[in-house]
């Protein structure tokens, strides 16, 4: 059932989409004030709502229920991951077709006003979560502090783009041209924006599903392997060689301590000292 | 030590790539230096445009701290140090080694910062070859006197805040030069530049050097 | 325009090669929690056993 309904979600997602690239792209007419460059607008968008409204509400809202006790549950906790990774993918995508439109309207490919330097700096934040996210712990623990991650990014934000709205104020600089869809919108172009969002919004729906599953494995496939190695272990009987489970600790300073290789999500996966280089060499240059 | 030099730089490139750590930490770092900067300098597009290179360096050096960090953290687990004295391997051998996979880092990350500072500070480099020359040797100078100062810090408690004072001010001269350099290749006037490359070629000799010869006694005393 | 090109090109490309990208993941991880079950299994067996 739940596959059936996944499908459907992607094909009417590369159907809405390839109807706005269609519609975006040839039928709609050219802007009197912009020329073709509105095109862009049909796209850019959809893209920034789906990454800061979407992707990051969901994770933030996903994180403030994981670590709320009453709907605590892995569940949240993964989906919220799955939703920072879209999320920063989006991200990234709004600041690239942003500067893409900036460019032949204002000149230059950026400017620190408010809401790119906090658009920016949100894509920061979430690559952090990422990362913090990619250091081996137990799962639990790495909830809670991904989840508190989480908000503080998303807390963030608004701070900053208040922030820096009063800098920009403060500091008068050359004005930013403030180009907006020319005021008589074509009835196709408002049509079209509206099927961008809708397309966009069912590609983040079928993509935070696939990226949750994926989550779900990948800490599934860490529980299997860590219980594989323990029966082995424990059927092994007394050979005696107990590896001391390497420390997870976060931060570079202390990284993948000793070991050659990450270990893969569970707790206490013990790995051998061992380099990667095979046999000494007896000190041949 | 040609030959342990590869082996073990093999090993470091190898552990970064299945960690990546220096793609998901230092690079998002890095980048976040030059943002940080604008929240500091103000958003008037000329101040950005002028300090664009000065600022490109010293991202480059806060990240030389961490990659260099990194590179020896690998190696913090209780045994592994020890294992890598006894194998035997040079250890002359294992600085190169280490310098190598440290300055691959370094130079792909000041790509990235390159990119970086076209697209934020509005500049255009404008004597390629100046600037690509600048990098490497600074690269080059600012990996082997980090791993230096890595092994120096590696096996104490304060290694965090003790290697960046230590090293920070060593690398001072590639910060000038390099800045010099990379204004000269941003705003067009080579000759200036030029000069500037006569302190960054002699720096990574002399710490490479320095580097081959300390490290065997630097590994003891860790 | 160029730009406009430009823009669709990279959007659309990046989104596709996204989405294969995690289709791709999802498959692999699937067969290795089949294989993976399946040697758990052995596992708990030979410790009965043992």
């Amino acid at each position: 059932m739940r596959t059936i309904v996944l499908r459907s979600v992607g094909v009417a997602a590369i159907v809405a989409t390839a109807a706005t690239v269609w519609l975006g792209l040839w039928v709609t007419p050219p802007d009197q004030v912009q020329g073709t460059l509105v095109r862009l607008l049909y796209l850019h968008p959809p893209i920034a709502w789906v990454a800061l409204y979407l992707a990051f509400g969901l994770s933030a809202l996903a994180s403030l229920l994981y670590l709320w006790r009453r709907t605590r549950s892995l569940f949240w906790d993964r989906l919220a991951a799955a939703s920072v990774e879209v999320g920063v993918v989006f991200n990234a995508l709004t600041l690239v077709s942003g500067s893409l439109w900036g460019r032949p309207t204002w000149g230059v490919w950026w400017t620190w006003t408010a809401r790119l330097t906090s658009t920016a700096l949100l894509l920061v934040l979430f690559v952090g979560y990422l990362a913090l996210r990619r250091v081996p712990a137990d799962p639990e623990v790495r909830a809670k502090r991904c989840a508190v991650a989480a908000l503080v990014a998303f807390v963030d934000v608004p701070i900053v783009h208040f922030s820096v709205d009063w800098w920009q104020t403060l500091h008068q600089k050359a004005s930013v041209l403030n180009a907006t869809l020319s005021p008589t919108i074509h009835g196709s172009m408002a049509w079209t924006l509206l099927l961008g969002f809708v397309a966009l919004t069912l590609v983040f729906v079928w993509m935070v599903t696939v990226r949750y599953d994926v989550e779900v494995m990948r800490d599934r496939i860490g529980n299997q392997e860590l219980e594989v190695s323990l029966a082995e272990r424990r059927a092994e009987g007394s050979t005696g060689a107990v590896n001391t489970p390497e420390s997870s600790s976060d931060g570079i300073a202390s990284g993948e301590a000793g070991s050659a290789e990450p270990p893969v999500g569970g707790p206490g996966h013990s790995t051998p000292v061992r380099l990667a280089a095979p046999e000494p060499t007896g000190g041949g240059r | 030590m040609w030959r342990d030099a590869l082996l073990i730089a093999g090993k470091d490139l190898r552990i970064e790539a299945r960690s990546r750590v220096a793609l998901w930490q230092v690079l998002p770092f890095s980048l976040l230096v030059l943002i940080l900067s604008a929240f500091a300098l103000g958003p008037g597009p000329s101040t950005l445009h002028d300090a664009a290179p000065g600022l490109f360096w010293l991202a480059v050096l806060f990240s030389t701290v961490l990659a260099t960090q990194r590179s020896f953290a690998i190696e913090s687990g209780e045994g592994t140090r020890d294992g890598l004295r006894l194998s035997g391997v040079d250890p002359a051998g294992v600085f190169l080694g280490k310098t190598a996979a440290v300055a691959v880092q370094l130079a792909l990350l000041q790509v990235a910062l390159w990119a970086g500072i076209t697209l934020f500070f509005g500049v255009r480099l404008h004597v390629i070859w100046l600037a690509v020359v600048a990098s490497l040797l600074a690269t080059v100078g600012l990996a082997a006197a980090g791993v230096i100062y890595g092994a120096l810090s590696a096996g104490l408690r304060v290694r965090e805040t003790l290697l960046p004072l230590l090293v920070l001010p060593v690398l001072a001269p590639v910060l000038l030069s390099g800045s010099e350099v990379w204004s000269a290749a941003l705003f067009g006037h080579a000759a200036a530049g030029e000069s500037w490359l006569r302190i960054l070629a002699p720096f990574a000799v002399v710490y490479v050097v320095v580097g081959i010869v300390l490290y065997g006694p630097l590994q003891e005393a860790g | 325009m160029k730009y406009v090109d430009a823009g669709y090109v990279i959007c659309l490309s990046v989104l596709f090669v996204y989405s294969v990208s995690l289709w791709w993941r999802r498959r692999r991880l699937a067969r290795a929690v089949a294989t993976s079950d399946v040697s758990s299994e052995r596992g708990r067996d030979r410790e009965r056993e043992g």
